[in-house]
């Protein structure tokens, strides 16, 4: 929300400042998306290249929250929206993040042979 | 078995009864699982009878399966989950019966009541309907019916919705039912860990009876939760901060919590099991790149916080009438809202511990057992806090502090045997031994069991208009106790002699008078049960003499109480302002609290409608053909349910409106008859005296 | 609290009265079964990532063999663009410029949307024709049904607008139907959220 909107809206006012939300929105997610793409063609190296796209790949999601769907801080309802996402953004890092330590360690329990130096750390020397 | 698919009937012939097999062979398993299916077509044509001759099939339509009411709802779901919990406990005695006769020798493996793979149907079904069929719409069914009323709202926020969630647990129960009389149900225990329940290790159609039962009910499950959330945000009555919400809310709100978010992982598990089953997918297969630990994780990411789901809304029943039997205010409110939160938060962070010994790492297993046992502290604070609430109160002891007081001993020491289980190094020792069994059951009967009656007992009048009986409420309660004291304590013990759960057969004779114990204990159990019936069945013949038409018959001090007994369809006549914490109790204090309101409005209440029924039909031919294979039975199920919502969504539903006459004078007539009462004071609460109006000087709480 | 700002944007604002406040407890319900829906994604995210491995791959084709960069990209400009074109729906809606205008946009939303879908399955079958079945090997499994999910949801989204225009076209523009336009708004972008992270973490992470 830029500015709140008080009762009285002039409607072509209004809906030039929404298409001009929407049109950031869609430039910016188009750049993201753009840059996501550059990142993993170029020559960079592969942990630059996937440092970039999660960067591109979130940035985009904040830009969609915010320009598309509205959510923001202010505003009762984008408000009690806005945390409710980010509630259950935390739980599902729980769940996800949790997964994948779980997972990645038996993992590396299971394939000790073929996998590097996961299983040393895993396993202490009898 | 898939090479003779009829394109007609799929899977389905005629040697799928049990009947065929006790035509086959008679032994004691098949008449067992014979007379387990008689009973499941008796029941049925029994009620079908009944409902014929007494001519309730039009009003059971109108009233009741059509009606989007969450009240009414809620007392559909109990009564969904009373005639489920029947069947789990005669299954439970049958298990227990089996092991009691199960003493094999190493020449003579087989021995016992059933059969090793009825045995492992036995404990399959009685694990899924326990959880998923009798705990969860127990609880659901009961905050449907108050949670609304508490908040001071009209009804839930998606009303139809309600139903349609009401309607999909039912089919997944009618999908388990008929496992009884048509096929098989699964071997692979209520978790059903592939790679066992795989195609490959179990063929035909017992895992798939369980994963559409799951999925359907979940899906269900998950709406419920959706349904009670969006119902605490936004339904509250004016006033109704939140910290004003009865604790009973509170809980609800925790419950909804977890639904939405722990139930898409069971989702998940489920429908990645039936890709490998049905696709030869290989998720949690042997070969081709399969992992069956995620299974497991995916599962128990759910799992977990289900548990919690099942003991919150027990330990808000308890919240309440801590307060209200012992005439005192609730001790520690705010501690016990922090501790309600706390626990659903945690409990996404600790579902590693059910599967320590899975062979990860020891940092990985001391990260999950140090937040298991951090869980246990806000479950620690909440029953000092409802101690300190019956400190020094009047306590009375009807039912459900019978109920209550059973919690305390035994939650107690379920509660601990937890936090022994919680250190991996001890886990390793007896996880997977009857002593797990006898930990989960000594949290899950004592807390979610007891939490439910109680809560059933002291809202039943509300819903009625009559009491339940006391007397036999408090036998009921204390047959409960007992029997289950005999049937797992002895476990307990079993599991630490190096007794393995689920073991159809064993070879040592020590475990035999333990064995007779608990045996003893199951038949309590059975006792119980008919002691249950026998509370609903005297309490209804006595209804005139039980009949509290008041509204208030146990002093309460939430807004619920303020209502006639049974409560109308709208509720209230007008939504309160809230002005305190425990409005009513408040309302007691300042004097006169039946004072009409103002003024009269129309109501509008959702419309009925066959919406949840149809929806409900159609997931129950869907899951019943995907079991089968009967394609061309699933598809168009399929295609019914987006149907059936497209056509809906094309209608303009008006609601249903109540005019204010009929408000004001249904009102009126209760006003009246209130100030005609005798006021009774809470020594007599039990006498027939009681006739809903409390004598309101001695309101304390 | 004043009524207006309750659904700022998406929504309606002052002028739509009744529809504004069932606008608030709706659409915040289907906020919240949206978030159910998140978290069953984020597990078979979790799920494809503990997949992608030489073990998970089992031997059968991998990333390199398989994805197609081009095509992902035509299918995220698609769905960016059909995203972005709901804005069209919502504000025609606020600013009642007539249905015809909504339906407009809707169509052009559904087209869209059907573009996506189609180089999705023309993938799809490309894959399998390389041997990427879902049968194939467990990351595959995973692969097929994250990207499936998703597609699926794409194509519910697609009937959803169907079934929309013809409530239009039936009811007209009344409060209930603003407000299920509303959720249908939340739903699309969502779906562009989703896919985000699918051309990510699904397709550019794992051809690095």
């Amino acid at each position: 929300m830029t500015k709140p909107n008080t009762g009285e809206l002039d409607a072509e006012d209004g809906a030039r400042e929404e298409i001009r939300r929407y049109a950031v929105g869609f430039f910016a997610s188009l750049l993201l998306t753009g840059g996501a793409f550059a990142a993993v063609l170029s020559a960079l190296p592969t942990s630059w290249k996937v440092v970039l796209v999660c960067m591109a790949a979130l940035l985009q999601i904040v830009t969609h929250l915010r320009n598309f769907l509205h959510l923001s801080f202010s505003g009762q309802q984008s408000r009690e929206d806005l945390l409710l996402v980010l509630f259950s953004v935390c739980l599902l890092a729980i769940m996800a993040g949790g997964t994948w330590y779980i997972m990645s360690d038996l993992g590396g329990r299971m394939h000790q042979s073929d996998e590097t130096g996961m299983a040393a750390h895993a396993m202490p020397d009898p | 078995m898939s090479l003779d698919t009829s394109p007609v009937f799929g899977n389905l012939d005629w040697n799928v009864t049990p009947y065929t097999d006790l035509l086959r062979e008679v032994n004691s398993s098949t008449i067992v699982g014979a007379g387990a299916a008689s009973m499941l077509v008796l029941g049925a044509i029994a009620g079908v009878g009944l409902l014929t001759y007494r001519r309730w099939w039009g009003p059971l339509y109108r009233n009741w399966l059509t009606s989007p009411d969450a009240k009414k709802i809620g007392i559909m779901y109990i009564a969904l989950a009373l005639i489920m919990m029947a069947r789990g406990i005669i299954e439970g005695f049958v298990m227990r019966a089996h092991q009691a006769t199960a003493l094999g020798t190493l020449t003579q493996e087989e021995s016992g009541l059933v059969a090793p793979d009825h045995f492992a149907q036995l404990f399959s079904t009685h694990g899924t309907i326990m959880i998923f069929f009798v705990a969860m719409p127990l609880l659901i069914g009961l905050i449907n019916f108050v949670l609304p009323q508490q908040l001071g709202a009209r009804d839930m926020a998606f009303p139809v919705l309600n139903q349609v969630s009401l309607g999909l647990t039912a089919a997944g129960a009618a999908l388990v039912m008929i496992s009884l009389l048509i096929g098989k149900f699964g071997t692979g225990g209520w978790t059903m860990y592939p790679p066992y329940t795989g195609i490959d290790f179990s063929p035909g159609e017992g895992v798939d009876y369980w994963l559409w039962a799951i999925l359907i009910s979940g899906v269900g499950s998950t709406l419920t939760g959706m349904n009670f959330a969006v119902t605490i945000f936004k339904e509250r009555a004016p006033g109704m901060h939140f910290m004003r919400m009865p604790l009973f809310c509170w809980t609800g709100l925790c419950v909804a919590i977890m639904l939405i978010y722990a139930m898409p992982a069971l989702t998940v598990s489920s429908t990645m099991l039936v890709l490998d089953r049905y696709l030869d997918f290989h998720f949690f297969t042997n070969d081709a790149g399969g992992n069956m630990m995620n299974y497991a994780n995916i599962f128990w990411m759910f799992g977990h916080p289900e548990v919690y789901i099942l003991i919150l809304p027990a330990f808000g029943v308890f919240s309440e009438i801590s307060s209200t039997f012992s005439g005192k205010r609730l001790y520690g409110y705010t501690s016990l809202v922090i501790a309600s939160m706390s626990i659903a938060v945690i409990s996404f962070t600790v579902w590693l511990h059910h599967f320590f010994t899975m062979g990860q790492s020891a940092g990985v297993n001391i990260a999950f057992g140090i937040a298991t046992m951090i869980i246990g502290v806000p479950t620690g604070v909440k029953i000092y806090d409802w101690m300190a609430t019956m400190w020094r109160g009047r306590v009375r002891i009807t039912a459900p502090i019978v109920y209550l007081t059973g919690f305390f001993l035994l939650f107690v020491i379920g509660g601990l045997s937890g936090i022994i289980l919680a250190n991996p190094s001890i886990d390793y020792q007896v996880h997977n031994s009857t002593f797990l069994v006898a930990h989960f059951h000594n949290v899950i009967i004592p807390g979610v069991l007891y939490g439910m009656l109680a809560g059933i007992h002291y809202w039943f009048p509300k819903a009625f208009g009559f009491r339940l009986s006391e007397k036999w409420g408090r036998i009921t309660a204390i047959l409960f106790v007992g029997g289950f004291i005999f049937t797992f304590m002895p476990l307990y013990v079993l599991g630490l002699m190096g007794m393995p759960r689920r073991s159809p057969t064993f070879q040592n004779p020590d475990f035999m008078p333990w064995m007779y114990v608990a045996v003893l204990g199951a038949a309590l159990m059975l006792c119980a049960l008919a002691s249950l019936a026998w509370t609903f069945w005297t309490s209804y013949r006595n209804r005139r003499a039980l009949a509290v038409p008041g509204g208030d018959p146990w002093n309460g001090s939430t807004l619920e109480w303020s209502t006639p007994a049974p409560v109308p369809e709208w509720t209230f006549p007008h939504i309160p302002h809230v002005q305190a914490r425990s409005d009513w109790g408040e309302m007691k204090r300042a004097g006169d609290p039946w004072k009409a309101p103002e003024e009269y409005c129309d109501i509008e209440m959702p419309a009925s409608t066959a919406h949840g029924l149809l929806i409900a039909g159609a997931s129950f031919g869907l899951g019943f053909a995907m079991v089968w294979h009967v394609w061309w039975l699933a598809v168009l199920s399929f295609l019914a349910i987006p149907a059936l919502l497209a056509l809906r969504g094309m209608r303009v539903i008006e609601p249903r409106i109540i005019p204010a006459a009929q408000v004001e004078e249904a009102d009126r007539r209760f006003r009246q008859q209130v100030a005609n009462l005798a006021p009774v004071t809470r020594a007599e609460e039990e006498t027939e005296r009681n006739r809903g109006v409390p004598d309101i000087s001695e309101f304390a709480g | 609290m004043s009524e207006t700002n309750l659904y700022p944007g998406l929504n309606l604002g002052g002028g739509h009265g009744e529809a504004h406040e069932q606008a608030e407890s709706t659409v915040f319900g289907f906020w919240v079964f949206l978030m159910s829906d998140l978290i069953i994604f984020g597990i078979l995210f979790a799920s494809y990532a503990s997949y992608l491995d030489p073990i998970g791959m089992a031997g059968g084709p991998g990333p390199q063999d398989l994805f197609d960069m081009k095509s992902v990209a035509i299918q995220t400009a698609f769905l960016l663009v059909g995203g972005t074109a709901y804005a069209g729906v919502s504000l025609a809606v606020k600013y009642e410029t007539g249905r015809a205008k909504v339906i407009g946009w809707l169509l052009v939303c559904a087209t869209l949307g059907t573009g996506f879908l189609f180089f999705e399955v023309k993938d799809f079958i490309d894959q399998a024709g390389k041997g990427g079945l879902p049968q194939a090997s467990g990351w595959l499994s995973s692969y097929w049904a994250l990207v499936g999910l998703h597609g699926i949801h794409v194509l519910s989204g697609i009937i959803w607008i169907g079934a929309m225009a013809a409530q239009i076209l039936r009811r007209g523009l009344d409060d209930v139907v603003k407000v299920r336009l509303s959720m249908l708004g939340v739903f699309w972008h969502f779906l562009d959220l989703i896919w985000v992270g699918i051309f990510s973490f699904v397709f550019l992470v794992p051809l690095l």
